[in-house]
């Protein structure tokens, strides 16, 4: 109870004291030299890294080092980008690398790095009625699954991982709108649709993370493998992580934000992703340090310096 | 993670930190639902009095009104206080979005029309004679609006505790407003028992989702016990 | 000390209750109201007590026209009139605190809460005047009763001490014991004359013309919208001037 009612007083506390923040920052930017010591960090993810437990992993030192708090906002990836859009996060860890560079050409993101990365898997039922099991062709494997109409549940929720199965779908050549009712669209997070997908024996794609943290309640196979096993490119699922523009909403936390990019995107940090596991497995691959220079992480792909329009003369309107 | 913590309750011993991380979900439910209800209560019932006893054009209207407000659903007023407290919305420079402040915010809409809907018609029930007496006896006119609220006691407390019961079984606006945000060393800042329910039946651990839907139902049946209570026996009052 | 209406009209919308109506009653006389049922004896008791103002005709107290004060001084006012409905209207509540009400609201804010409070340990601090009054009517021993745990005659008489608890000048009685049996009615009339005994003034409306007849030292004739006559009970009930008031008296007169 004591415990809880510091909290509280510490929070009543932080709120004045944010509140206070928002006015001086109005009237001029003096005591930015006050450091980052008792603010609070929000953070929008996504369920996938959510509920793994990784975010416990990698915040609880974060926090320790610098002496802050992190929220963390397990929200799909499209929501936790438009809560970032409004100014109500301060770094977005998300997985939907198309959202994830119309965010910055918006100029509501700045100092993007690549994170980590696993991949996505498609799971099913064992008695795998449109026969895929062992295939390493996730294209043709997702037409079996058409052709057979055999259940198959979509996230249905703009979610990183729905944006990567659309993107499989897109592939085939199929229109998902043309789909009959074997596909069912949820809109739910990861762990729902699992949930869903082992009460009726069906596919769906599931990010490996999620899916191995759960395998032991539920009775799904992996049936087409992703990169990480040596399965499709197709099926890599790269995590980004990218700071609020702060020449955009004033408010946002901008130089705690760098500080935990930087703080896990260190040697540090890295490792912390690299020896998380959940059921003895690994989970996620560090995928930041990299000794060879790679610009392309910063910026959205395709993205070179002839281009007009120059992020911070947009972003300053 | 506390040792005392578990050292002061042997039934949870093995697990210290899922035992802390239930309570302080308790006490972050039970911080934003009273608080709430407690606000709604203070703004409802001088309304309840005020319309209960006068007589004006568009009563009928009002009344409707504030018997549909006790349909709200809660997405809706989520999304509402969202708008409001995000930092792009008319409150935004409190800072407001994911905080217990945010969720009392919106758990204030949701609870005021039901407190003031039932203590309307709680109060609405005291006789006119009733009130005629404090009156004649040298009561004030806010001595007369308390013989009301004494009158009508046990139909307000139905009120209020009928608001709590909205608040604390709703999800989906502490959801959107709240963040459902825990902190990395498994205390609750933002989590409520249902957004926690929610939470752990999605990851699978329908073990502890299982013990958070055990208390929130606990305290649900408390709080009817207690309405059932103050229906049937007088609640003492000398 | 004089209670006093003057020429007072008053109506509800456009339906006009009485017209040019005046009535008086001094501390130390008792003052009835005969008249038959709906003819507006509610009525003119709540103007005497102050609940509404008159639509014409004013409403004085020693003199000072009491709807030309300032709402503080008409409370003042208030609080030296007490009132028993027909109903007896009592508060959900013990009958100590029943018949202390009256005392409670005159106290300061400070006092009250503190009563509360001492209340709610089980001590009971300034409600000697109410168990006086409830003694008056026979029901001390009833003091820590539920008031709903009451027959109504009982309940009647709480009204009736919770009226007189706080010394009031004048008390207004609105057909008091028309709900109650012989026995109650005889407690209430009793308390009637202990009260004017004491140097109450009191005003009783009723429709029993010898209850009129048993308590009243002057009685008023309340007929159509008018009152037909005022003057010692005796007079009126003996030789009544108005043909109308000899009717009604001798119950020929059906309204």
């Amino acid at each position: 109870m004591t415990i809880q009612r510091r909290e509280f007083v510490a929070a009543l506390a932080a709120g004045g004291a944010a509140g206070l923040a928002g006015c001086s920052t109005l009237t001029g930017d003096d005591g930015g030299d006050a450091g980052i010591s008792g603010e609070t960090l929000t953070l929008t993810t996504t369920t996938s890294t959510y509920n793994t437990g990784l975010l416990d992993e990698l915040n609880a030192p974060f926090e320790d080092r610098y002496g802050v708090s992190v929220d963390a906002v397990s929200q799909g990836t499209g929501q936790a980008l438009e809560t970032a859009r409004n100014g109500d996060s301060d770094v977005v860890m998300v997985h939907a690398r198309s959202l994830e560079d119309e965010f910055m050409e918006e100029g509501y993101g700045v100092n993007r790095r690549d994170l980590m990365y696993n991949d996505f898997v498609v799971i099913g039922g064992p008695n795998d009625p449109a026969g895929i099991g062992g295939s390493d062709d996730v294209t043709e494997a997702f037409t079996a699954i058409a052709d057979s109409e055999s259940s198959f549940v979509s996230r249905g929720d703009d979610s990183g991982t729905h944006t990567k199965e659309l993107e499989i779908w897109d592939e085939t050549g199929l229109n998902v709108d043309e789909f009959g009712e074997w596909y069912q669209e949820a809109g739910q997070g990861m762990g729902d649709v699992i949930n869903m997908a082992t009460q009726q024996g069906a596919y769906t794609l599931a990010d490996r993370g999620t899916y191995l943290d759960m395998q032991d309640e539920v009775d799904l196979e992996i049936h087409v493998q992703g990169p990480i096993e040596g399965g499709p490119e197709l099926l890599a699922n790269p995590y980004g992580i990218v700071a609020v523009n702060p020449a955009v909403h004033d408010n946002v936390e901008y130089d705690l934000a760098m500080a935990y990019i930087g703080f896990i995107t260190s040697p540090e940090g890295q490792d912390l992703i690299e020896n998380y596991t959940a059921n003895g497995e690994q989970l996620f691959y560090p995928e930041s340090l990299s000794e060879e220079p790679n610009f392309q992480q910063y910026v959205p792909e395709g993205w070179s310096a002839d281009n007009t329009g120059n992020s911070s003369d947009s972003s300053d309107e | 993670m506390s040792l005392e913590s578990a050292a002061t309750v042997p039934l949870f011993a093995e697990f210290p930190f899922e035992w802390n991380y239930i309570r302080s979900i308790i006490v972050v439910s039970l911080y934003v639902s009273v608080a709430a209800v407690a606000l709604s209560t203070l703004c409802s019932l001088p309304i309840a009095l005020a319309v209960g006893f006068t007589d004006f054009r568009g009563k009928g209207l009002l009344t409707s009104i504030i018997n549909t407000g006790m349909g709200f659903p809660s997405v809706v007023v989520g999304l509402a206080v969202l708008f409001t407290v995000s930092n792009e919305g008319p409150l935004g420079s409190l800072e407001l979005v994911f905080t217990r402040e945010a969720m009392i915010m919106s758990q204030f809409v949701l609870a005021a029309p039901v407190v003031t809907g039932v203590s309307l018609a709680a109060v609405s029930s005291v006789e006119q004679n009733v009130r005629d007496a404090a009156y004649a006896m040298g009561g004030t006119r806010l001595d007369v609006a308390l013989v009301t609220i004494k009158e009508a006691r046990y139909g307000i407390a139905t009120a209020v505790l009928a608001g709590f019961g909205r608040a604390i079984s709703e999800v989906g606006s502490v959801l959107i407003v709240g963040g459902n945000i825990a902190s990395a060393d498994g205390t609750s800042k933002t989590r409520t028992l249902t957004t926690a329910i929610q939470l752990e039946a999605q990851r699978g651990r329908f073990e502890t989702a299982m013990i958070l839907g055990v208390v929130l139902l606990a305290i649900v049946l408390v709080v009817n016990g207690i309405v059932v209570r103050l229906g049937s026996d007088g609640g003492g009052y000398r | 000390m004089t209670l006093e209406a003057t020429d007072v009209s008053h109506g509800y919308g456009n339906e006009t209750v009485f017209d040019g109506v005046s009535l008086s009653v001094s501390t130390g006389e008792v003052v009835a109201i005969i008249g038959p049922s709906g003819v507006g004896k509610s009525t003119l008791l709540r103007l005497l007590a102050l609940f509404d103002a008159p639509d014409r005709g004013t409403i004085s107290y020693d003199g000072e026209d009491v709807w030309r004060q300032p709402e503080g001084r008409r409370l003042e006012h208030r609080r030296r009139i007490g009132m028993v409905f027909q109903d007896a209207s009592l508060f959900d509540a013990s009958v100590r605190r029943n018949a202390a009400y009256g005392l409670r609201v005159r106290q300061s804010w400070p006092e009250r809460i503190r009563h509360g409070f001492a209340q709610l340990v089980g001590e009971q601090n300034g409600t000697g005047d109410a168990v006086e009054a409830l003694e008056t009517v026979g029901l001390a021993d009833k003091v820590d009763q539920d008031a709903d745990s009451l027959s109504g005659g009982e309940a009647q008489r709480v009204a009736f001490a919770r009226a007189l608890a706080y010394d009031p000048e004048i008390l207004l009685l609105d057909e008091p014991t028309s709900d109650l049996d012989p026995r109650n009615t005889a407690v209430i009339e009793d308390a009637v004359l202990q009260a004017r005994d004491r140097g109450i003034g009191v005003v009783v409306a009723t429709h029993d013309m010898h209850q009129a007849r048993r308590v009243a030292d002057r009685t008023a004739v309340l007929l159509g919208d008018e009152i037909l006559e005022v003057d010692r009970t005796e007079r009126v009930f003996d030789d009544p001037r108005d043909d109308r008031t000899r009717q009604f008296i001798d119950g020929e007169l059906i309204y």
